[in-house]
This record gives structure tokens, sequence and C-alpha cells, in this order.
């Protein structure tokens, strides 16, 4: 049959059973509405964690020293030779050093902060990466031990950054800052010294520190310096500047990432996966959460099927004789079949693109209600949703799929219509 | 034109009892003439006309109409003959409601190959048959003899060379039906082949030849010279 005269006897179907065709695309429509809906509100909220709160890199494998020394054995530290080892494993394309700095430390602040006042002292976390590590994320001078008595550079976490902004900064009225802004802010920092726990033996060391950028492999809640400045701290307190609390592998690429952990595992020492596995975790929760609500969605769809098929029995039925005709004059089975399934098509496509359209405005009027309403938390994106274009077609698709397949058994009906019965009288 | 050869067609009624319609019948038709099959209601007259124009294909014998044997045609050669081969006429008319007497004579151009002056066609059909200037008209304003002759040009639209009718003044007033009847009688001398079941004496009486269907056969009862020289049955 020719697609012109299927088109001109659809159209002219269709207009006919005006009322009947619009229910049925109403219950596609819905289906998938809800459906893309909810699958561009569970990847929205999947891109957020997975970029802002969790960022992973899947190429990267932070090892750990083994929590059981292995004794004359020699495993589980993390030490240069160690060090040396990881860096020659296959796949292994960088190795960057990590060392806490381990002896307390506290700030004392007094003074204009960001044109408010503000006089606190704290405790302070500090670990020494690698510069290689950070180094995109540096935007004022070089990421390097400067020497005692000079500035230490120092990066913030960016997710630091974000608690700050959404809530800290909120409740005493401090203002929001973006990590342009607080580069060049210098506040002083006294190493092995703390309100809280006793000193290492060796002598306090005062410093000025200089943030010069935030990173999201910065460490979370406290201050990413360079390596050396670590080691030189710990050395002067005396304590432990050999072994490595942590050394950050990137892989070639994260195909090679399994046997790297298999061979640090090998070496005694142990993968810290700890921020990855509550990424997971939570990824997991979204999309259990998104594939529950987009069965929901299914079901709508399997339901406007199932309506397509009814009110595709009746209109078989009702133009029986109709049929009848069409095939006195020269239509085959398949071109009766092709009727029915074309009309379902039209309504399954034209509900499957009007539901998709009224999911889009609706996460835009989400959206624009969230900004609008909701309070300003953590992370809160400017959109809670995503829809990639497979996702956008794939609802139209859906639509055209839910009515074919309501259509099916209607189809085949209405092509084994008898015409000798229904045009006898 | 056409040839039928001990043809029987059985069916199983409502209350489960096998019933033979037709019985070993026969019949030929020569291209040009002008048939009517009479019987009583219920005798197999519409059965016969479905079998000729391939609407039913489930019978014993043998059928060729134009010389196309039906039997063991797949159903795609059985629309494609009746779009081409034969035309129908129905008691009921059996327009299409919503379309217009022009898209309703229209109707087989959707399902053959597409002509280039579809349109122009199916207006000239619809002035033979005096119906040119309503040719926008829905069937529910057309009257009884209108809508037959619309019916008419749909049958011809494919040019067809057998018209298979069924009851075609069945629904029409005297009148009417004998203007529709003059126009079957024009057609035929214009060399179509007519072959109408009937149960109205003036169809018959404007037939060339009269068969009665009886007891599942065919019985000649009335025919011209030519035609009692054929093999009817």
């Amino acid at each position: 049959m020719r697609l012109d005269a299927l088109s001109r006897l659809v159209r002219l179907s269709l207009a006919r059973e005006r009322k009947g065709a619009f229910f049925s695309a109403f219950g596609v429509a819905m289906g998938v509405g809800t459906l893309v809906f909810f699958i561009g509100l569970g990847l929205g909220v999947g891109r957020v964690i997975r970029e802002k709160i969790f960022p992973t890199d899947a190429r990267l494998v932070d090892v750990v020293p083994s929590s059981v020394s292995l004794g004359l054995l020699g495993g589980g530290k993390l030490d240069a030779e160690a060090v040396e080892r990881l860096r020659a494993l296959p796949g292994v394309e960088a190795a960057h050093r990590k060392m806490s700095v381990r002896v307390p430390a506290v700030t004392r602040y007094d003074g204009v902060f960001f044109g408010t006042r503000l006089r606190m002292g704290m405790e302070v976390l500090a670990v020494g990466v690698d510069p290689d590590l950070v180094k995109g994320d540096v935007q004022l001078g070089e990421f390097k031990d400067a020497g005692e008595g000079q500035p230490i550079p120092a990066l913030v976490s960016t997710r630091l950054l974000e608690l700050y902004n959404k809530t800290f900064a909120p409740a005493r009225k401090l203002p929001q800052l973006s990590s342009g802004m607080i580069v060049g802010f210098g506040f002083p920092v006294e190493f092995n010294r703390s309100y809280v726990s006793a000193s290492a033996t060796g002598p306090s060391v005062s410093s000025q520190t200089q943030v010069v950028g935030a990173s999201d492999r910065a460490m979370f809640a406290g201050i990413t310096l360079p390596l050396e400045t670590a080691v030189r701290i710990n050395r002067q307190a005396g304590v432990d500047a050999e072994n490595y609390s942590g050394v950050t592998l990137v892989a070639v690429d994260p195909s090679h990432v399994p046997a790297l952990v298999d061979a640090v595992k090998a070496m005694g020492l142990e993968i810290d996966d700890q921020e990855r596995r509550m990424a997971e975790n939570t990824g997991a929760a979204v999309a259990l959460t998104t594939s529950a609500l987009a069965l929901l969605s299914i079901l709508i769809c399997f339901l406007a099927a199932v309506n397509i098929a009814h009110a595709l029995s009746a209109s078989v039925r009702a133009r029986a004789r109709e049929i009848g005709v069409m095939q006195a004059v020269g239509a085959s089975r398949a071109d009766i079949r092709a009727i029915v399934l074309a009309e379902a098509a039209v309504v399954g496509l034209a509900g499957g693109a009007v539901g998709t359209a009224v999911a889009l405005a609706a996460s835009f009027g989400v959206n624009r209600l969230a900004a609008g309403y909701l309070p300003n938390f953590p992370y809160k994106p400017d959109s809670f949703f995503s829809f990639p274009w497979p996702v956008v077609l794939g609802g139209v698709v859906l639509g055209l799929l839910a009515a074919l397949a309501g259509a099916y058994f209607p189809s085949r009906r209405a092509a084994a219509t008898d015409p000798a019965r229904t045009l006898a009288g | 034109m056409i040839h039928a050869r001990d043809v029987t067609k059985e069916y199983i009624d409502g209350d489960g009892t096998r019933v033979r319609v037709l019985d070993g019948m026969s019949l030929d038709v020569d291209a040009g003439d002008f048939v009517a099959v009479v019987g009583p209601s219920g005798s197999g007259k519409s059965t016969l006309l479905h079998l000729l124009g391939g609407l039913d294909v489930d019978y014993r014998g043998e059928v060729s109409v134009g010389g196309v044997k039906l039997a063991g045609l797949g159903d795609k050669a059985l629309a494609r003959f009746r779009n081409t081969h034969v035309g129908f006429v129905f008691q009921s008319f059996h327009l299409i409601p919503n379309l217009s007497a022009l898209e309703n004579v229209l109707l087989p151009s959707h399902f053959g190959a597409k002509p280039p002056d579809a349109v122009k066609r199916g207006e000239a059909l619809l002035e033979r048959v005096g119906l040119a200037a309503k040719k926008d008209r829905a069937p529910v304003r057309l009257s009884g003899g209108e809508r037959q002759r619309v019916a008419i040009a749909r049958a011809l639209y494919g040019g067809p060379k057998l018209l298979l009718c069924d009851e075609p003044t069945g629904n029409l007033d005297a009148a009417t039906g004998a203007g529709v009847i003059q126009l079957f009688q024009e057609l035929h001398r214009e060399g179509l082949t007519v072959l109408a079941v009937t149960h109205e004496e003036r169809m018959s009486a404007a037939a060339r030849r009269v068969l009665r269907l009886k007891e599942g056969k065919l019985v000649e009862e009335r025919a011209t010279a030519q035609a009692a020289s054929g093999d009817a049955s």
C-alpha cells in the first residue's frame, strides 16, 4: 500500500474517531510523560552526586598503608621504595604521594573576613600532596614549599567551600565565596599546637598560609599543602617524615583499575575506596528510586496500551463493514493491518511527543519553583533534571511502541475480517 | 469471462449444521454478457457472487474470471484481482459515510498503483452516472438512487471487465430502480460484463440471460439465442 494512500486513510479514520484517539493519546502521554520526567530527575540528581558531591575519576586508585603491620616482611608500609614499586606497576601512568601533617595544628583568626569582622580559633587538619595531583586547580603562584618563614600555599576543598556557602555563611551572616574570591586569602596556622590534644615533642611552628585555589582533590575537612611542606613540618616536629599516608595512582585507563587494585593488595597495601563506595551507594539509592518510579510509569504505559487495544477493538468491530468494502475494492489483509497499526502509530507518536514535551515543561517549572522557594542547601543544582537526547527520543519511541503493542491484536482481528460475511445483505 | 466448474460451497450454520449452498455448480458467462441470477433467499446467490469476485475462496471446484484462476491465489493477488478485474455493487450501497461521493469513488485508488489522473478519472465516472454536481456531498446528503450510482462509479473505478451486483435495486423505489437498471444496460452496451443476483423482475427482465439457482445448481431460465448456445448448466 502506498504511503500517501495510507496517510490519507489514517487521517480520515482518526478524524472520525477523534474522541477515542484523543483519550488513547492522553493515556500514552501520561505514561511517557511521567517516565521521561522521573528518568530526567534521576539522571539529574545522579549527575549532581557524581559531579559535585562525590566527584570521582574512574582512573584513580587511592592506596593507603595496611592497617595491619606485616612486621619483618615489611609489607603494609608506604615508604619511598613502596611508592617506586607502585609506580612501576603495569597500567600506572602516575603515582602521587600524600603525607598527613602528623602533628596537630590550630588557626586563630582575628581580622576582617571579606568585609566582616571575624574572630575565631579552630583545630586544623593538613595533608601534603604531590603538586602534580592538583596542578590544574592552583590559581596563584606555584604549589611548592617556599621554605621556612615563607607563606605556605594551601588548597581548600571545593566541597568544603560549598558547605561553607550553603550552611555556615548564612548562619553566621558571612559572605558567600567563590573559588576565585578566596585565592590570595591568608590566615595564620600554628603547627604542633592543639587546643584539645597533646603536641609532639618538637617546637611549635607558626606559619602564614595563603589560599591558592580550591580543588576536588583537596582534603575535605582541612587544608592541602605541598608535599615538601608536610615533610618539613613533620621532620621539624620529630614525627615520621618517611612514610606516606597515601598514594593516588592514575591508571592509563579505567580498564586497568581492577588489575591495579589486585596488584596493590598483593603488595600488602589497602585501597581507600570509601569515597567511591559512598558515591556508588548514593548513586544506587537514586537509581533504585528512579527505577521504582520508572516502573510505575511503564505500568501507566502498559495501561495506555491496553486502553488502545480496547479502543481499537471497538473501532474495528464498528468498522467491520467499512473494512469489508475496502477489501472488496482491493485492500489486502496486510493493507487492513497496516491501516490499523498506522492509526495506532499516529496516536502513540502524538502521545509520546506530547508526554515528552509536558515532562520537559514540568521539569522547567520544578526548577523555577526550586530556585524560588527551596532553601539554598549544599550542592543545590541549577537544574534537578538531565534530559540527554536518547531519553527525549526514547520517550517518543516508547509512546509509539506502546501504541503498536496495543494495536497488535486489533490489527490482526481487522485483517481477519471476512468481507463475504460483513457485506452480505 | 466467467468459467466455473463443479463448484461446491458448504458452511456451518448457527445450529452447527453443515449446509451445502452450492453443490457442484457450473457456470460460463461470455465477455460482454448481462446475466441475472435469481432464486429464493438463502439459495446461495450472494455466495456465488462472493466466490466469483474473489471475496470467498473457501470452496471446492474451479473458478476463473477474465482468465484468472482464483483457486490458490494468495491474499495479495486476490486483492489485486478485486482491484482491477471486478467491481462490486451491493444492495446497501456500502458507501463510507465520512467520505464525499468523489472520495468514495476514489477508494479503490488507495489500494492499487497510483494513477496520475485519479481525481479526474473519479470525476469523469461521477459525470458518467450523472452526479458530477454532487461530487463533494457526503452519502448522507444523497438519495438512495444517487448513493447506488456513486457505488456503481466506485465499482467502475478500477476499469473492471466484470460488474458483480448483489440485489442492486433491492433498496430503491421503482422509479429510482428503473434508472439504475437503465445504467446497467448502458454499461452492458458499452461492453461491460454484468452479473447481477436479484429478486427483482425488472432487473432480470433487463438481462440477456436469466439463471436460477436451485438446490445448489444453476439452471437456465431464459437465454438469448447466443447465450443458449453456450454451456451454462
